[in-house]
């Protein structure tokens, strides 16, 4: 089997959505004879043509991004915008998505999973599901523990996949947990989130005085 | 009142935004309010990078200097935004999207519980309500509309405040007028 792997964060090789995939695609590769292709998108934002072509010709496409501000970032939405030609086309690739989310519940990503799966069948391309996460900002200073269950979270996927060409919804299910968070658990967190990544870095900077800042007032 | 627009159609031929647009400017100017327009495609905004230096290295300013600086200043001071593009493949442009991508800034990096939900605090006091103004594009039906309305009720979440309408430009520009409270 044969994917593409396009990998749509900004922050291109220094990305969550990367780290994660990476796993995926080890996973996928237990299966012999698959193979795969990464692709950086931002890194092709001034001329998409040969990526559409890579997409149109591929077996299976995943396309991954971090939620920004509700949906997939600005870059990612223009290479949907140059796929439009593409819509209907017979031999289309299987599509699916990953999509993180620095949020701790999963449940901020169903909406923009909704698009996704819808603009799979716009194309006119068998829908894969997506592979949704929260709690993925700042995964490097996240306990090893938690880091550890996303990542063998993200292998099995990925080694199911690699079998089976589908997305195992008890897996993606587990990935997904948790979808909301119960209150104590939420008061437990966002301290620790606040201080221990947000703080942490401004104080790094110094400017944890500054946090509050309203620089763009008249 | 002050209402900004902001018109993300990606090109000025074929589509009917743009005079839907200047229609509607010119009913919120005559009632006696405020109103800008930018049209993005003229601008310079360049995509979010996830940098986060707007949150941790110059809190509530981003690091790309172009024209989104200006739309963020804007923003923040107008009671109204609405938010204009064609759907295409399904959403609005990404001309646009790179424009509310831009937005980060405004608010705080700190999550706060609302609703049973995490999400950011404020950076400022006050923030617009937000709608949308939609042109179809062909094939858009009952299920692309109600996908990007619920998008567009988590990002007024997101951005600190409600969403007001969503509204497509087959909808009268009177109408329109009605509902932003002018008459």
């Amino acid at each position: 089997m044969n994917l593409v792997f396009i990998n749509g964060s900004p922050r291109t090789t220094k990305s969550n959505t990367g780290k994660l995939m990476d796993r995926f695609l080890r996973g996928f590769q237990e299966t012999a004879g698959n193979t795969f292709d990464q692709e950086y998108l931002f890194k092709h934002r001034k001329y998409f043509g040969q990526l559409v072509e890579k997409f149109a010709a591929a077996e299976n496409v995943i396309i991954g991004f971090p939620l920004y501000v509700d949906a997939m970032p600005g870059s990612v939405k223009e290479f949907i915008e140059a796929l439009e030609p593409l819509t209907g086309r017979k031999n289309l690739p299987a599509l699916g998505f990953v999509v993180q989310c620095g949020f701790p519940e999963t449940a901020h990503l169903r909406f923009v999973a909704r698009y996704c799966e819808k603009l799979a069948r716009r194309l006119g391309c068998q829908p894969l599901g997506s592979i949704l996460k929260g709690g993925c900002e700042g995964l490097d200073v996240q306990p090893d523990f938690l880091k550890a269950k996303y990542f063998s979270s993200f292998y099995a996927i990925g080694a199911h996949f690699g079998k089976t060409g589908n997305f195992d919804e008890t897996l993606l299910k587990k990935l997904a947990h948790p979808e909301h968070l119960k209150a104590e658990n939420m008061l437990q967190l966002i301290p620790f989130i606040n201080q221990g990544l947000w703080d942490a870095q401004m104080e790094k900077n110094n400017v944890l005085d500054k946090s509050f800042d309203r620089p763009l007032l008249p | 009142m002050k209402i900004l627009i902001l018109n993300g159609n990606p090109s000025e031929k074929g589509k009917e935004i743009d005079g839907y647009i200047e229609r509607l400017a010119g009913g919120i100017k005559n009632a006696g309010h405020t109103v800008q327009v930018f049209t993005l495609r003229d601008m310079k905004i360049t995509p979010c990078l996830g940098c986060f230096d707007c949150w941790v290295k110059t809190p509530g300013l981003c690091s790309i200097k172009d024209d989104a600086v200006e739309i963020a200043k804007t923003f923040i001071t107008a009671d109204h935004v609405i938010f204009c593009s064609p759907l295409l493949m399904g959403f609005v442009s990404s001309v646009l999207k790179n424009a509310m991508d831009r937005k980060l800034p405004l608010i705080h990096p700190h999550l706060e519980e609302i609703e049973g939900e995490v999400h950011h605090k404020k950076r400022y006091d006050k923030y617009p309500l937000l709608s949308f103004l939609l042109e179809k594009e062909e094939g858009t039906d009952e299920e692309d509309l109600s996908i990007v309305t619920d998008i567009f009720r988590r990002e007024s979440i997101n951005l600190r405040s409600a969403l007001g309408f969503v509204h497509v430009t087959d909808t009268p520009v009177k109408e329109m007028l009605n509902e932003l409270g002018i008459h």
